[in-house]
């Protein structure tokens, strides 16, 4: 009784179409605490322990996600046989002697046929588990994948994957049983690579099986993830009615929209937000009326749809009959498929009400929309609704951003007026829909992986030029951004200032040095500059010629240029008594004296002690 | 109103995204569509830039920044730096700090008047978040959490914090903020609100697992849409009783 009851709160929560498990719940069951009250008292026993109940159901309630995109890929049936053949060999040990006894060689070969059979299981069992089961997905789903794949082809080749692993168990089996009475390495051997064979002719076999899978998988891991319970709306009708771009309006799916029909091939999905309440609108290819048998897997698409999902029906009716299709022909079409609208919210839309008005269409076709109408009343009942005269079954609106073309009755002119702010809100808000995203730019440009956006394209600069000049990172071994300064043309005005006010400083003393002078300390100075100049450039010639040959050691001298007899006679011209200079230049070697040789050690000893502290604190 | 959306599967957009008064950073390598939904609403009106703060992605949580400067962590590379200072208008100071602890973005909040940061942050850093930001800076905890910037978000019209908050907290906080704040969740029941929702003073993210209710509270306290409490109210009533019927 009790696990009836929790079961009975979940489905209702289930429908009432929110997910459960946050501390909003509590929220929401202050909420529906009213709705909860009409029932019968022991239910709030189950309120009291919700948060239990929520905690054991909430993943099983989250996992149901319909997303065939992580089935593991197929290989191939050669890969196949490759990948299970080289993890074998891999795996299990190599190396067997013909001395060894029997016993252990009959094992040897046991566990490669056994580890074959093992790893072809797994892998097969891989790929029947993963491949959704069509019986027990949504009807939805099962359908959809009817239609596109041929639900018996699917199970043919499922069933095929099935008996090729039962008949691989079969085959070890056999081999097993008889390697126990192989009766020398040979045989065993023999016994083994037959058994191997034998296994990998059955995977080859089921090659195309494997080859189509691989296709369905591709496909299905692109197919939209239409969750077939939650809040949904649902577009359909006639080819080129404006579906799309209805979709287009209200989400981001970005449908593609060309004025010719099937252009959708496919369900597309989008989400848009109303009141608070995320929705989940669905387009749908167009459909024909035509027997249900001609139908193209195109159209079907769209038929599993309408009867499998909970979702409320925007039929799309396009009222100027500029798709190609009078009304009469959709008003059919609807009549014929009005049965998949039982027990759901149906919508007639009439669509492209700029080009035709409903109110100027002829009487036959409001008859017919009259009609559509008090059918889709009708749809309410099922509902628990009651037809009434004010239900909002019926909408006009027109989904095309150009104005429809009108014929001119006469040259009058008739502007709109509309207040100014108005017209602004209205400019700016088709500014933004002209504005080129850069999700628009990847799809011209290549797509996803193939466009790679600059990043400098938004960067302000000075100059819009400067936006692509490539900087160096690294430059001469330095940072180049070490060096970056953003005040440095200030900062080089104010050195140039400075520079200048010295330089004119300077050019004012020098000026006034030479005003000042006498004759003859213009005639001193005029001298020392003279002397000045001839000794830079004598330093300069030495400095030249020095770089270009060695320097010699004095002695390898051998012109005998720098004697100490030399700079004796130098001296003495300077007036110096040169007999010490030259006793101090001659090379002095004392003999060796024992009293000296103590304090020489010490002196080393503590000289090497030094050292090593030295050396200690460069290394800290 | 509020946009949600998700990141690469994500729902924690406030980590991959950084949004100001002044501008918005994205996180780049990632795909177009997330950009434009951005650029889309917001290109007009402020740059939105596509950046890395030292390699990664998760810019939210690495930076810190209002309308008047944007700081970023010592980890941020030179070419990175010179990519923001160029992508930003002249009047936003991009400063790289020295600071130890350097998810910035989890360490502090801020907007346009007033930082919370984390306790143990460098007096240095706070002096430097003054200065640059141009806001007064105060150490506090939210909810007993030191990780200020992961656990509330603010602009200068409210604020949401983590739901555990006390009402003293909350008292004081608002006091220091003088803004109204609101204790909630986003992305249907996760505390962390700084990685589920980014809010300037005219706009809001939020990750798309953001329930209704959460996604009401988040209008309503940020002031997102220009209408009395009781409308709202009433809305969502009647978007509730509509789904009962």
């Amino acid at each position: 009784m009790q696990s009836q009851d929790k079961f009975y709160l979940l489905v209702k929560f289930q429908n009432i179409g929110f997910k459960v498990g946050s501390p909003n719940s509590e929220f929401y069951l202050s909420q529906f605490s009213t709705v909860l009250n009409l029932l019968p008292s022991h239910i709030h026993f189950s309120i009291v322990i919700y948060s239990a109940v929520i905690a054991f159901w909430r993943k099983p309630l989250e996992m149901v996600q319909y997303n065939f995109k992580k089935i593991t890929r197929v290989p191939t049936g050669k890969d196949f046989v490759d990948i299970v053949l080289s993890r074998t060999q891999r795996q299990t040990p190599t190396v067997v002697h013909k001395g060894y006894a029997i016993n252990h060689i009959r094992q040897f070969y046991m566990r490669k046929v056994k580890f074959t059979q093992t790893n072809f299981h797994e892998k097969l069992s891989t790929i029947i588990e993963e491949f959704p089961r069509l019986d027990d997905i949504h009807p939805f789903y099962g359908d959809l994948l009817h239609v596109l794949y041929n639900k018996d082809h699917y199970k043919l080749a499922l069933g095929q994957i099935n008996t090729a692993r039962n008949l691989i168990g079969k085959i070890s089996k056999d081999y097993v049983k008889l390697l126990k009475y192989g009766d020398s390495l040979y045989r065993c051997k023999a016994l083994k690579v037959a058994a191997l064979g034998r296994m990998c002719t059955v995977t080859k076999r089921i090659g195309p099986s494997l080859a189509y899978l691989e296709q369905i998988r591709q496909h299905m891991a692109r197919l939209p993830s239409i969750d077939p319970n939650t809040r949904t709306i649902l577009i359909c009708g006639y080819p080129n009615v404006g579906k799309s771009s209805f979709i287009n309006k209200i989400t981001r799916a970005d449908v593609d929209v060309q004025p010719y029909a099937f252009t959708t091939k496919s369900l597309f999905v989008g989400h848009t937000d109303y009141k608070y309440l995320r929705y989940q609108v669905i387009d749908t290819p167009g459909i024909l009326d035509r027997p249900f048998e001609d139908r193209n897997i195109i159209e079907m698409c769209s038929i599993t749809a309408l009867a499998h999902l909970r979702a409320a029906v925007l039929f799309f009716l396009d009222i100027s009959g500029s798709c190609g299709y009078t009304i009469a022909q959709q008003a059919a079409l609807f009549h014929s498929i009005k049965s998949l609208f039982m027990n759901k919210t149906l919508i007639i839309v009439c669509n492209k009400t700029d080009l035709q008005s409903l109110d100027g269409i002829s009487e036959d076709y409001k008859k017919l929309v009259a009609d559509m109408k008090s059918e889709a009343m009708k749809t309410l009942v099922g509902q628990g609704g009651e037809p009434r005269d004010g239900a909002e079954v019926l909408l006009t609106m027109s989904t095309l951003t150009e104005d429809g073309v009108i014929a001119p009755r006469d040259q009058k002119e008739r502007p709109p007026c509309i207040p100014q702010v108005v017209l602004e809100a209205k400019a700016k808000e088709a500014e933004k829909e002209k504005r080129k995203l850069e999700k628009d730019l990847e799809e011209e440009n290549g797509g996803a992986g193939v466009y790679s956006a600059s990043l400098k394209k938004h960067h302000l600069l000075e100059n819009d030029e400067w936006k692509e000049d490539n900087m160096p990172e690294i430059l001469d071994g330095h940072n180049v951004y070490d060096f970056v300064d953003p005040d440095i043309l200030q900062r080089l005005e104010e050195l140039e200032k400075e520079e200048g006010l010295l330089q004119e400083n300077e050019e004012d003393d020098v000026e006034m040095d030479v005003d000042d002078l006498t004759p003859e300390e213009r005639k001193a100075l005029a001298e020392i500059r003279k002397k000045k100049s001839i000794l830079i450039q004598e330093h300069r010639i030495k400095k030249s010629t020095a770089e270009s040959r060695p320097i010699v050691p004095r002695k390898f001298d051998k012109d005998k240029k720098f004697t100490s007899k030399r700079m004796g006679r130098q001296l003495l011209s300077l007036g110096l008594d040169p007999s010490k200079a030259i006793e101090r230049v001659r090379s002095k070697s004392r003999g060796r004296k024992r009293e000296g040789l103590l304090i020489i050690r010490t002196l080393m000893v503590v000289m090497i002690w030094m050292w090593m502290i030295m050396m200690v604190r460069t290394r800290r | 109103m509020a946009t949600r959306l998700r990141f690469e599967n994500s729902c924690e957009i406030g980590v991959f995204t950084k949004l100001t008064n002044a501008y918005c950073l994205v996180a780049n390598e990632g795909s177009e569509s997330f950009y434009s939904i951005f650029e889309s609403e917001l290109a007009d009106v402020i740059p939105v830039v596509k950046t890395s703060i030292g390699g990664t992605r998760i810019i939210g949580r690495l930076c810190i920044g209002n309308k008047k400067g944007l700081l970023l962590p010592h980890t941020t590379t030179d070419q990175e730096l010179q990519h923001l200072r160029n992508s930003l208008p002249d009047e936003v100071v991009v400063q790289r700090i020295n600071e130890k602890l350097s998810a910035l973005g989890n360490c502090m909040a801020c907007n346009d008047h007033v930082a919370l940061t984390h306790t143990d942050l460098d007096k240095e850093t706070e002096e430097m978040i003054a200065d640059v930001l141009g806001v007064e800076v105060f150490r506090q905890t939210i909810a007993g959490n030191v990780l200020v910037g992961s656990y509330c978000a603010f602009s200068n019209r409210g604020g949401l914090v983590h739901p555990h908050t006390s009402i003293e907290d909350l008292d004081e906080l608002s006091t220091l903020l003088q803004v109204p704040l609101v204790a909630g969740t986003v992305n249907r029941g996760s505390e962390v609100i700084a990685g589920g929702l980014i809010v300037n003073d005219w706009t809001a993210f939020c990750g798309s697992d953001t329930t209704a209710t959460e996604l009401s509270v988040i209008e309503n306290v940020f002031k997102l849409r220009e209408a009395q409490p009781n409308d709202v109210a009433n809305e969502m009533r009647k978007s509730l009783i509509d789904t009962l019927a």
